[in-house]
């Protein structure tokens, strides 16, 4: 579905992304791990186009990405789930889901995708007409989840939903995206710094360093990887 | 009746003053304050829109005439509404040719270096159009002709000037129509939603740059409408914009820089302070009174009276 080939991405004359090859199939969770730094949210922003890359080719659903205009991806099925959750501040809860439903799919689905939204987490549904910016940390990272949602996607990628957050929060955070993956067969792509919990049920890993991908593999591969479970599971 | 009756009635007759023309100024700042709240770019040329606002006003109900059919009563009224789509004509393409290269998502994002091109560029837009009217309309000081500015109502002693107070419930109605636009139809929000968070807005499948350029066209046409309602109450040559930028910006900063909805009540006060302050200063110092508030303002409650700052995660 998603497929990028040696992709390199630069900010002026630094290099932050070398050489990243990844695959996303239809259906799969795929986990991207790396510690602060590593080029998780530059390798996100390449594919959502607020960067624009140095090399390399990014193909989505067999066409080319790297020739659709920013504005117009997110019509393609592909949900951007920001890194420190970028919900808008000033609007209410509902009006953020909302938008979440401004593409023409999400609009079309928009009967049906609510209330799944409400029912994953009610929280949203008890909060509906307060402000964003007046959330918790962990209530924001849902609706930035919630909002990803409703524009019915079919890739959905998650930037660090563990920032900031109190361990119970994100325990609840990755139990909720498990189920939407293992409910409604969502695609899902990951980036993460905390590997534990991000590689636990991923499909697919990789483990991105200053920039490169240095090792990657199906889910057992990695978790019995000596070098994986050393530096990143703390084993 | 007594002077203590008088002063009372004085006192009412400057409020309601305040209140009929502080209408066309809430209206007049929300155009500014729509445009700083989704570009964060201000716009030194705002009150030269306003000025194409009057001129558009005036060729069509008494320049030309165009609108004469529709009466004296009428015309004025329907020549300031057509005023907007003219002005928000002229803006988007301003923004599309000029405005979009030194704003837009990418400038939105960075700091310091966009901005001082913003800032030369706006002050040379109203430069061009100050003097470029001049060449086109004349120097004269010329008004929109209605019977209406020379009527009034009358509650009690009060008198109700009959241009200003249909001025007033027109600019009312625009600023709700306006409201109900952001707050209830899909682009409205998806405008609100760049002006908070233009990266996000980006993610969600907003054209952040296609919103700016509505938001400009939007804010100078809403602001030539006040234009094209002040112009029947009130003579105008092409530097009258000047004098309004201080009524603008002192409104939009009273209601909070960025709050819409702030930008009105900012501009409502203006008016009153206007109207009030000369109770008790002369005539040609009311618009010092709108600068000492101003200075007011920004000294004791740099983040305005009403609406809150949008809070940007
Ligand atoms: N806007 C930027 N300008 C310059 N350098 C940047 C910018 N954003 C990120 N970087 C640099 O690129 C590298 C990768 O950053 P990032 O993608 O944010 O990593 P991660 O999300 O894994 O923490 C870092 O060295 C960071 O300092
Ligand atoms: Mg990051």
């Amino acid at each position: 579905m998603l497929s990028i080939q040696s992709l390199d991405v630069a900010y002026g004359g630094l290099r932050a992304l070398s050489g990243v090859s990844l695959e996303v199939a239809r259906g799969q969770f795929v986990a991207v791990v790396g510690a602060n730094g590593a080029g998780k949210t530059t390798l996100f922003k390449t594919i959502s186009g607020t960067v624009a890359p140095v090399s390399g080719a990014i193909t989505y659903n067999g066409r080319d990405l790297l020739a659709v205009p920013p504005a117009e991806r997110a019509q393609l099925g592909i949900a951007h789930v920001p890194e420190g959750r970028q919900v808008f501040a000033s609007m209410t809860v509902m009006e953020n889901l909302e938008m979440g439903a401004y593409t023409r799919a999400g609009r079309e689905r928009w009967a049906q995708s609510l209330p799944m939204i409400l029912e994953l987490f009610p929280i949203l549904a008890e909060r509906r007409d307060q402000l964003a910016g007046t959330l918790s940390g962990g209530e924001q990272q849902m609706l930035a989840i919630g909002r990803g949602l409703a524009s019915a996607p079919a890739l959905l990628m998650l930037d660090e939903p563990s920032m900031g957050l109190a361990p119970a929060v994100v325990d609840l955070i990755f139990e909720r995206i498990h189920q939407v993956h293992r409910d409604q067969g969502l695609t899902i792509l990951l980036v993460e710094q905390r590997a534990a919990e991000a590689l636990e049920s991923c499909d697919h890993g990789y483990v991105l360093e200053t920039g490169r991908v240095v090792l990657q593999g199906p889910h057992d591969t990695l978790m019995s990887d000596p070098r994986v479970r050393r530096a990143y599971l703390g084993m | 009746m007594t002077d203590w009756q008088w002063f009372i009635i004085d006192i009412l007759q400057a409020f309601a003053a305040g209140l009929l023309v502080g209408g066309t100024y809430g209206l007049m700042c929300v155009g500014l304050g729509i445009i700083f709240g989704v570009m964060r770019v201000v716009n030194f040329a705002h009150g030269d829109f306003m000025m194409l606002g009057m001129y558009a006003a005036y060729y069509l109900v008494t320049g030309f005439g165009v609108l004469a059919f529709l009466g004296p009563y009428v015309a004025p009224i329907v020549g300031a509404l057509l005023a907007g789509p003219i002005v928000f004509a002229i803006g988007w393409v301003l923004h599309r040719f000029l405005i979009a290269n030194v704003t837009g998502a990418r400038v939105v994002s960075a700091e310091a270096e966009g901005h001082y091109a913003q800032i030369i560029l706006t002050l040379g837009i109203a430069l061009v159009l100050a003097n470029g009217g001049l060449i086109l309309f004349g120097s004269l000081p010329i008004s929109v002709q209605t019977p209406l500015s020379r009527e009034s109502w009358a509650i009690g002693e009060v008198l109700l000037n009959k241009a200003r107070t249909v001025s007033f419930f027109i600019a009312v109605a625009v600023a709700i129509l306006l409201y109900m636009f952001l707050t209830r139809t899909s682009l409205g929000k998806a405008l609100r939603a760049a002006a908070d968070n233009p990266i996000a807005a980006a993610y969600v499948g907003v054209d952040v740059d296609r919103a700016h350029r509505l938001a400009f066209g939007l804010g100078v046409g809403i602001t030539a409408i006040a234009g094209g309602l002040i112009a029947s109450s009130q003579s105008f040559q092409p530097y009258i914009g000047f004098d309004f930028v201080i009524v603008m910006y002192a409104g939009v900063v009273l209601g909070g820089m960025g709050s819409i909805l702030g930008a009105f009540w900012g501009g409502l006060t203006i008016g009153l302070v206007q109207q009030m302050s000369t109770l008790v200063l002369p005539y040609q110092l009311q618009n010092t009174a709108i600068f000492v508030v101003f200075l007011l303002i920004i000294f004791f409650r740099p983040q305005g009276m009403f609406g809150r700052v949008w809070e940007r995660t």
